[in-house]
């Protein structure tokens, strides 16, 4: 990974997606379950608001990432979202780059003054 | 779980939906979704102890999509379509789809015109045949216009507008058909007192050529009923779900963006 390839933005949003993929390991949920998880897992630190994870859900479901499917609970019509396995794969190896620029910001933060490694 | 909260989003959703550029099948499944989200966190939060109200104020905020989402999904959901053509400006758009349209609506012209000739049923028309003909061009007009318009542009603000066009004139075909044959006959028989001996010519001229008349016209007719058919079908199953979903018929939904523009 170079300076070029990191974009603060984007880095945010993957981080959303990533935080959805990671929920969605313990099997499949609806959208609201999902948010619920994320919040809970991260003991309030991340929360989707004002339906904030709607578009990401739908994006990840285009990207292949995630499968939504229509299902009925209770007489009512339901999305339920299940990890697929690129959305695994894709998984696995974004939070080996999340880990790296991590250790590279930390390494900024805690040695001022000298270029990361 | 919800028993106790029966469409007390729907103000919500029909104001989301409001939000929404898309296709209306598109908009039924982001709202769906909405729906049950809300249902179950209202559900939850007021088996936490919270009241209706406070609960609902709280499902509101977590999970009703502001302006900025809205526009996201917009353009997450954007028909194929609209993405490859938004670079272009509105009056070039509109020149190009009407400059298709055109060309399409000729071609089928021409293929109607070599068909019949080659069948040998232009040599010697019905005059009756030409409206026809052009009646059946601008059911075809009509009809692409229509498909375009729903499923490749996905412009779903008036989905029954042109419906009840595509039935009058399929039944405009089909009335100038039989009038044409009538009008023929009552032709013919005035000819025939006048000259009886060209009966045996005449006769059998005129029944190949009403019968070519009323073959096309019953055939536009029906390929102009059934499209109707298939479309006005479409339209109630999608005007069923929104009702179910939001209490509104489409009728209702397009006074209202009338309305509101």
């Amino acid at each position: 990974m170079t300076e070029k390839d990191f974009d603060v933005q984007a880095f945010a949003r993957d981080i959303n997606e990533l935080l959805v993929l990671s929920t969605l390991r313990t099997g499949p949920k609806h959208g609201y379950q999902i948010g619920l998880d994320v919040e809970t897992d991260s003991n309030g630190l991340f929360r989707f608001r004002h339906g904030t994870l709607y578009p990401i859900l739908h994006r990840l479901e285009e990207e292949g990432l995630i499968r939504g499917s229509w299902s009925k609970a209770g007489g009512r019509r339901r999305k339920v979202y299940s990890l697929t396995g690129t959305g695994e794969r894709h998984l696995s190896g974004e939070t080996n780059r999340v880990q790296e620029i991590v250790s590279r910001l930390m390494h900024v933060l805690r040695r001022p003054g000298e270029a990361p490694a | 779980m919800n028993a106790g909260a029966p469409r007390v989003f729907a103000p919500v959703l029909r104001e989301v939906e409001r939000g929404l550029a898309l296709p209306i099948p598109e908009r039924l499944r982001i709202l769906r979704e909405l729906e049950f989200d809300l249902e179950e966190l209202w559900g939850r939060l007021v088996s936490e102890g919270l009241s209706a109200e406070e609960a609902h104020r709280k499902a509101l905020d977590a999970l009703v999509p502001d302006t900025g989402t809205l526009g996201e999904l917009d353009r997450l959901h954007t028909p194929l379509y609209k993405r490859l053509t938004r670079h272009l400006t509105p009056g070039r758009l509109m020149l190009a789809e009407r400059s298709a349209l055109v060309l399409a609506t000729t071609s089928v012209l021409l293929a109607q015109g070599i068909t019949l000739l080659r069948l040998n049923l232009l040599q010697d028309p019905s005059p009756f045949m030409w409206p026809v003909l052009v009646g059946g061009t601008l059911l075809f007009a009509l009809g692409v216009t229509k498909v375009f318009q729903l499923w490749i542009k996905g412009d779903h603000a008036h989905p029954g507008r042109g419906l009840r066009t595509i039935l009058g004139v399929s039944g405009l075909i089909l009335t100038m058909g039989i009038s044409g044959i009538i009008l023929d006959l009552y032709r013919l028989s005035s000819i025939l007192e006048r000259t009886p001996e060209l009966a045996g010519d005449l006769t059998s001229v005129w029944l190949v050529r009403d019968s070519a008349l009323l073959s096309v016209a019953i055939i536009l007719a029906l390929a102009g009923g059934l499209f109707w058919f298939i479309l006005s079908q479409w339209v109630a199953v999608v005007s069923g779900a929104r009702r179910e979903l939001l209490g509104l018929s489409l009728r209702v939904h397009s006074h209202l963006e009338d309305e509101d523009a």
